[in-house]
């Protein structure tokens, strides 16, 4: 049993949901006019753009084109984290690459030889979508934990200086912002786990579930998902905060201004 | 007979801050033991003497010597061992009294210090507080009290050097009384930033500060 198709004229028809909403909108004065316009058809086009490329992949099925794909989804991952972090990106771009591409390999790694074993480890039907998913949980994780952290450094200046000129290394005196910003990294994650199944069915299995697939392998597999995206995102945001604390600081361990984006 | 090397020695020191210049060129040189105070308007440059001390502002021009060494990674990492640095407001960084007096004795540095509550009384006490601040949340001790569980703080640490920005500001006249006999010991050498006449009269040596240049050097006791 297949997902049932859905045609042009019925594609068509699904932009008349979006009407009720824009109309109110609309009737508010919200402005919103253009930028939902802009979201919209970027989203459309994005999207069709994608599924052309997803399907050369499927069908070509060849390693090299697979793993350059997730090389571009990783630096696109990379400057997505700086950009949104407010951090610039010739400081931190190989650690935040280094960090993210680590963590995610070990964990898409580790679910694809250890768990679901496919005929071909390479295989762009399971590597794609599996480190799509991956990635795209470790990249909120790793904003939340470079913004909040350097956010709290800045906010907290004279606590650090206090602690670094009370005798603390760098490490020392970072560690209660570092803590912070790990903890505001994967607290979503696992208040997203928690309520898994009762108040949120999740997208994973979801679509397993509408593609025909056996909800009980579906709940496997979303459990496979979650535990790797707790794995990834716990990793790359402490490894590529550690990462940064040797980028950010100056040899006096003063954070150097220069390496946050002016908004 | 060789000649001591000053303690701290400031040479032309020019430091700017987002672009604009704090410190002009000044020079000064300091003895262990010697106690100091920058004295001028606000926004003159006082407090960034004392912060281009501990490296947290970069040399714009000039150098900064410190033992007869230049300032490096190692020698600001000496400066913060042996000075405590006391803001107006300082930090305690911990939710009781207790806490921010034992605060650096989690820090590797001094780990295997740690004070006794005894020492930790007899510190306060010299710096006229009471025992009972101890078990006291920090939020809710006055600005002359921080201040004076900083500087008990440092004499915990066993520091020798002090930079010292405005602490006698929030002090009545008997607390200020028990940090100037804290400091009337010739071991300890003050790097301070104040208006107040009773603490420049303390001072051996008095600089004036304006438009981030010394103006004017006077020695207590000169004519």
């Amino acid at each position: 049993m297949g997902t049932l198709d859905i045609g042009m004229t019925q594609m068509a028809t699904l932009f008349g949901v979006v009407l009720l909403p824009w109309l109110l909108i609309s009737l508010l004065g919200l402005k919103l006019n253009q930028v939902i316009a802009v979201s919209l058809l970027r989203m459309t086009v994005q999207l069709g753009l994608v599924g052309i490329y997803l399907k050369t992949l499927f069908t070509l099925n060849d390693p090299w084109l697979n793993g350059l794909w997730i090389v571009v989804m990783l630096v696109v991952a990379d400057l997505t984290i700086l950009r949104r972090a407010g951090l610039k990106r010739r400081y931190f771009f190989l650690a935040t690459f280094m960090a993210v591409a680590a963590s995610v390999v070990f964990s898409t790694a580790y679910l694809l030889l250890l768990v679901i074993q496919p005929p071909l480890l390479y295989d762009a039907r399971y590597l794609v979508p599996l480190t799509g998913m991956i990635l795209g949980n470790c990249l909120q994780g790793n904003v939340i934990a470079l913004e909040r952290f350097y956010t709290g450094l800045r906010k907290n200046e004279n606590e650090y200086l206090t602690y670094l000129l009370l005798g603390a290394t760098r490490w020392e005196a970072v560690r209660p912002y570092f803590r912070e910003a790990v903890k505001a990294a994967v607290n979503p994650g696992l208040a997203y786990m928690a309520t898994m199944g009762l108040v949120t069915l999740p997208g994973m299995m979801t679509g397993q579930i509408l593609g025909g697939g056996e909800p009980w392998t579906a709940v496997k597999y979303q459990i496979a998902i979650m535990l790797c995206i707790f794995t990834s995102t716990t990793l790359a945001c402490i490894l590529n905060l550690k990462l940064s604390l040797n980028l950010a600081f100056n040899e006096f361990d003063i954070l150097m201004e220069e390496v946050v984006e002016k908004r | 007979m060789t000649k001591q090397l000053p303690l701290i020695q400031f040479d032309q020191v020019g430091v700017s801050i987002h672009g604009k210049a704090i410190l002009a060129g000044i020079s000064f040189d300091m003895n262990a033991g010697d106690k100091a105070v920058f004295r001028g308007k606000s926004g003159a440059g006082k407090s960034t003497v004392l912060k281009t001390l501990l490296g947290l502002y970069p040399l714009a021009r000039g150098t900064v010597h410190f033992q007869g060494k230049p300032l490096d990674k190692s020698v600001i990492a000496e400066i913060r061992r042996c000075a405590a640095y006391i803001g107006q407001e300082p930090v305690l960084g911990a939710e009781t009294v207790r806490d921010a007096l034992l605060l650096p004795f989690q820090f590797k540095a001094h780990s295997g210090n740690k004070p006794s509550e005894t020492t930790m009384i007899k510190a306060l006490r010299t710096l006229h507080l009471p025992e009972t601040i101890l078990s006291q949340d920090c939020s809710r001790v006055s600005g002359g009290e921080k201040q004076r569980i900083a500087l008990a703080r440092g004499l915990l640490l066993g520091k020798s050097l002090y930079l010292l920005d405005e602490v006698t500001s929030a002090l009545d006249v008997e607390s200020k009384q028990a940090v100037f006999d804290v400091f009337a010991d010739p071991k300890l050498t003050v790097l301070s930033v104040a208006h107040d006449s009773d603490w420049v009269a303390l001072c051996g040596r008095v600089f004036d500060l304006e438009g981030g240049n010394i103006t004017e050097e006077k020695r207590n006791g000169d004519a």
